[in-house]
């Protein structure tokens, strides 16, 4: 193991070389066994360098193993109970390995202190591998996952391109790919294509990403240690309100800009994860745009379990209800992003939004109908005013993901509102 | 027109409220006014309830990506429907 573990960087001149070498000889190899060995020999080195010690390596192994098992017992042997069961112990697990804080009461105080077991044990992409996890027991369990390999679960757990962060692929869609790995990049426009964008994210993730998160972070610390307030504040907190966003969709996007150029080098395709997320006209429109696979994730695996039984059930008064599902949805995306209470604020508030863009939907085809909604939405006046709003929603809810003090936060948003309104709250 | 189209053009009638639908294979979500996420949820239960057929997550999920419209919506109550007979 690596004693000096580092943070695994994509957009590095290092990564970056070793991809394009890799990917020139890859399709050389007379056969797929080979590229598939090769790949993995890449994975077990990403892994090398992001695995502190063993015991990690340890824990990382019995996560993926049980998990392993687990689909094949539940594709034979289907049990609702059983699926649940391991669910639940595997997100248990998850909570427990991230020490977030609603646990600490329970666990012994020793592992609490110093983070003594944030230490002990650390698995980089642990939050990715959990979401696929429950996607490819949940969806063994429904007799959706046609054949499974130790060989290929592995390495679609591992994928050195999208342990970080993702995009969630399905594994499906990983097993067939892999079983073949064909060059996915037909003729040279392609490939320069795929150049070009592995060059545009290393400028978005490289270049771009670091200015605005340098304003942002300069400035925040000052306008909230020295309590800025008046028309200095006025004029600074609009650079911190809106540098973030635009630095955390660079970093974001730029990364998957590489990862999927660089996986499309090896005959791969990963599901794509942004689509001009700043055109989302609600909450819910922009998480259809902005991390998609993650979206998608909750869509299927958080909100449909808790809705469909009610559709099933109340087919007239689930709709009207689903707003309680969206929240609910939300909070617990939210809190996965993170063990500390900003994520949980954060995933409130896109509940709240996600909420309230679906009520007022509904209040509008209550007054109006389907056709009448339609109409709408058409509207550019309204498109316009929706996707401003949405915007400047989005920029408001990042100020607690951005990890900022909570309290900071709020002393921010007091600020604003009292310096354009001249009332103090 | 098919039994398995007839009565799927019932549902969609029923779910998204509006007595001229009338399904052809390449329409798709864009085609028919409210039919989003949440809808598509309700259209995969009343079809689910009417053939008394299951879906899969995945297959729900599916239904809605691209290149998929009523024509592959159709194929798959097909599929299923031939499994349980």
């Amino acid at each position: 193991m690596n004693p000096s573990a580092i943070d695994f960087n994509v957009s590095e001149v290092e990564f970056i070389v070793a991809v394009l070498l890799a990917a020139a000889i890859f399709f050389w190899l007379p056969a797929v066994r080979l590229r598939q060995l090769l790949w993995a020999c890449g994975n077990l080195f990403v892994l090398w360098l992001v695995l502190p010690n063993t015991q990690s390596l340890a824990v990382l192994a019995v996560f993926l193993g049980s998990g392993y098992l687990m689909a094949r017992v539940l594709r034979i042997w289907p049990s609702g109970w059983l699926l649940a069961s391991y669910i639940a112990l595997l997100v248990v697990a998850f909570l427990v390995l991230k020490q977030y804080a609603v646990l600490d009461w329970v666990l012994p105080r020793i592992l609490i202190r110093d983070n003594v077991l944030l230490h002990l044990v650390r698995i980089t992409g642990l939050s990715y591998m959990l979401f696929r996890q429950i996607h490819v027991l949940v969806d063994a369990a429904q007799g959706q996952v046609a054949r499974i390999s130790f060989w290929s679960y592995v390495n679609y757990q591992l994928n050195l391109f999208a342990i970080l962060a993702g995009p969630i692929q399905r594994y499906q869609d990983f097993d067939e790919q892999w079983q073949t790995l064909q060059p996915v990049l037909a003729n040279p426009d392609d490939l320069l294509r795929n150049c070009l964008r592995l060059l545009v994210g290393v400028v978005k993730i490289a270049l771009i990403a670091p200015l605005f998160y340098k304003g942002w972070d300069e400035l925040q610390v000052s306008l909230v240690n020295a309590r800025v307030t008046g028309w200095k504040f006025l004029v600074e907190f609009p650079v911190v309100f809106y540098a973030y966003p635009v630095y955390l969709y660079c970093n974001f996007a730029g990364y998957c800009d590489i990862v999927i150029a660089a996986n499309r080098f090896f005959g791969m395709k990963l599901p794509e994860n942004f689509n001009r997320p700043w055109l989302a006209r609600n909450v819910l429109d922009f998480w259809t745009r902005w991390h998609i696979t993650l979206g998608l994730w909750i869509r299927d695996y958080l909100f449909m379990p808790m809705y469909k039984p009610m559709v099933e059930r109340w087919p007239k008064r689930a709709q009207s209800l689903a707003w309680i599902f969206y929240f609910l949805a939300f909070v617990v995306a939210g809190a996965w992003h993170g063990s500390t209470a900003n994520f949980l604020i954060y995933g409130a508030m896109q509940g709240l939004g996600a909420s309230v863009a679906k009520i007022y939907e509904n209040a509008i085809i209550a007054a109006r109908g389907r056709n009448g909604l339609k109409t709408y939405l058409k509207s550019s006046k309204v498109r316009f005013a929706a996707i401003l709003l949405n915007f400047h929603f989005q920029c408001l809810t990042l100020m607690f993901f951005s990890q900022v003090d909570c309290r900071d936060a709020w002393w921010m948003l007091r600020g604003l509102f009292a310096a354009s309104t001249g009332y103090k709250v | 027109m098919s039994d398995v189209r007839m009565q799927a053009q019932e549902v969609f009638r029923q779910v998204f409220d509006d007595p001229e639908i009338v399904l052809c294979d390449e329409m798709t979500a864009d085609d028919i006014p409210g039919w989003d996420s949440l809808t598509h949820i309700n259209l995969m239960v009343a079809t689910e309830k009417r053939f008394k057929i299951k879906f899969a997550t995945a297959e729900i999920s599916k239904m809605k990506e691209e290149g998929q419209n009523v024509g592959t919506f159709l194929a798959l109550i097909g599929k299923k429907l031939a499994r349980t007979s």
